[in-house]
């Protein structure tokens, strides 16, 4: 087990007196602790270093505690840290409503009674500590994330590309062959013929199956020509496949974009207009993608189904009901720095994202 | 007077069909063959051939990228882009880079006549039908 890093309790109280105390006191604890004697030295701390729990005295003959206690959760970088307020003054409810309004978390009066005092700031301590490692585990969660979203699609694209490479060309060789064949058809028996027409149309279904396997898998106009041919290929390569009507309307001054950036927008396309095909059972689909005020550039899919149910529509909980697809798109954009908002009732649903242009540009562009 | 082709495809297999399903028309002949865009750049320069047949995805350079250098060296040679990926949206790059035509490699049957269509003295005098290298006389 680790040993575990002192977290930081900050003592307030213009009496040099009483701080030792509360030291005395919390030295058990073996965290570090800062003491200030003043609103400003306090502030000061709080902006040097991180703070786990301020304890401070209401009452201070210079200084207002509770309006100490304000300003520190004016400050939106401390507006989650812990305040534990020492009275001597017998508290009313109302006092205390008073010190919870301010954002404390916690009460405690004179007498202090030094294990009660530990006692609650350990609490403070201990939820500081567990607040750190959750958002710890959330960022390494984030980048885990991005790495496999990235991964797959790296594996897709090579996927696509040996289907093009190997499978693809021999198809592509058996195709001209039989061409040739076919050129001299008047040499062969009525049985070889129809065995070679066989063969022709069997090679074309196989051609159409892979290529269909590898578009799904990898767009291939994206890498080489870039993002809005390859969003209307797929476009199209859908409505024949899904009988939904597909309409695109991509505003031609976008040009290319980051690699990471074109595959993340049509991974979401392909998703959006998959969750339209199986979910929806809208007859038409339109997408639409624009750069819009305030440098963004916009994506939009919208269809005329009947909605999807509230729980997927719950963007902000990632539920495990909401299915891979949805959270993969959700992480898509976020790695983007864009934002992703779904719209959805009896009369279809809209799917539009944001993306801040800066983060879409290729290097060097 | 023979019809001399240039081959452009990186599969060897591919190569191979398409060299004899040219050779079967009387007087076609494949004058070179090259596996990827640099190569095939050279060769136009050296063999100046009268039809280049080029496959799209390649490593390297891709098929649109080579026909443009191309057509900086040979300004009237007539490039048939030959892929597996044929549809509009590719076409309509492939015709802005000065690409004549696009014939899908897996549907050959086309191929033939768009080829002899191209060779044709009408299609000769046509030249480039979009916006290919702005000037012949370099």
């Amino acid at each position: 087990m680790n040993e575990q890093e002192k977290i930081n309790i900050l003592m307030v109280d213009d009496q040099p007196g009483k701080l030792l105390t509360y030291e005395a006191i919390l030295g058990e604890l073996g965290e570090n602790l800062i003491k200030a004697r003043s609103g400003k030295e306090a502030l000061d701390h709080l902006l040097k270093t991180e703070v786990a729990v301020v304890l401070m005295d209401v009452s201070m003959p210079e200084l207002d505690g509770f309006e100490l206690a304000d300003m520190i959760r004016q400050h939106p970088r401390f507006q989650k840290t812990a305040i534990i307020f020492i009275s001597a003054v017998h508290l009313t409810d109302v006092d205390r409503l008073k010190a919870y309004q301010h954002g404390a978390m916690d009460y405690i009066s004179v007498p202090v009674i030094p294990e009660l005092l530990r006692a609650k700031v350990r609490v403070f301590a201990d939820l500081h500590r567990k607040t750190q490692q959750m958002e710890t585990l959330n960022r390494d969660l984030r980048t885990l994330s991005a790495r496999l979203i990235a991964a797959q699609d790296e594996e897709r694209r090579r996927i696509a590309r040996d289907l093009h490479d190997s499978v693809g060309q021999m198809i592509a060789a058996l195709s001209i062959n039989n061409a040739l064949v076919f050129q001299e058809a008047e040499k062969l028996t009525p049985e070889a013929a129809d065995a070679l027409s066989q063969n022709t149309a069997l090679v074309e279904q196989l051609s159409k199956e892979t290529r269909t396997i590898s578009h799904l898998l990898h767009p291939p106009l994206l890498d080489q020509i870039g993002l809005l041919p390859a969003i209307k290929m797929f476009a199209e390569g859908f409505g024949e496949r899904s009988n939904v009507k597909v309409t695109v309307d991509l505003s031609p001054e976008i040009g290319r974009l980051s690699p990471n950036a074109e595959i993340s927008i049509f991974r979401v396309v392909q998703e959006c207009l998959t969750n339209v095909y199986r979910h929806s059972e809208s007859k038409t689909a339109l997408i639409k993608m624009w750069p819009s005020e305030d440098k963004l550039l916009t994506l939009q899919v919208r269809d005329e189904g009947k909605g999807m149910p509230p729980s997927n529509r719950a963007f902000a909980s990632a539920g495990t009901k909401q299915g891979v697809g949805l959270s993969g798109m959700r992480e898509r954009v976020r790695e983007l720095g864009g934002t992703l908002e779904i719209q959805s009732g009896e009369n279809g649903t809209t799917v539009t994202a944001s993306f801040p242009v800066a983060n879409m540009m290729a290097v060097g562009v | 007077m023979g019809t001399r082709f240039l081959i452009v495809d990186d599969n060897e297999l591919v190569r191979r069909s398409l060299r004899a399903v040219l050779r079967t028309r009387p007087g076609w002949e494949v004058c070179g063959e090259a596996p990827d865009g640099a190569t095939a750049v050279e060769m136009v320069r050296n063999l100046q051939p009268d039809l280049v047949m080029l496959d799209f995805q390649m490593p390297g350079m891709n098929g649109i990228e080579t026909a443009r250098r191309m057509l900086e060296i040979a300004p009237t040679a007539p490039i048939v882009l030959f892929t597996q990926h044929a549809g509009a949206d590719l076409e309509k790059h492939a015709l802005e880079a000065g690409i004549r035509s696009v014939v899908s490699k897996t549907n050959p049957s086309s191929m033939m006549g768009i080829i002899e269509a191209l060779l044709s003295p009408r299609g000769v005098e046509q030249g480039p039908e979009s916006s290919g290298p702005k000037s012949c006389d370099k």
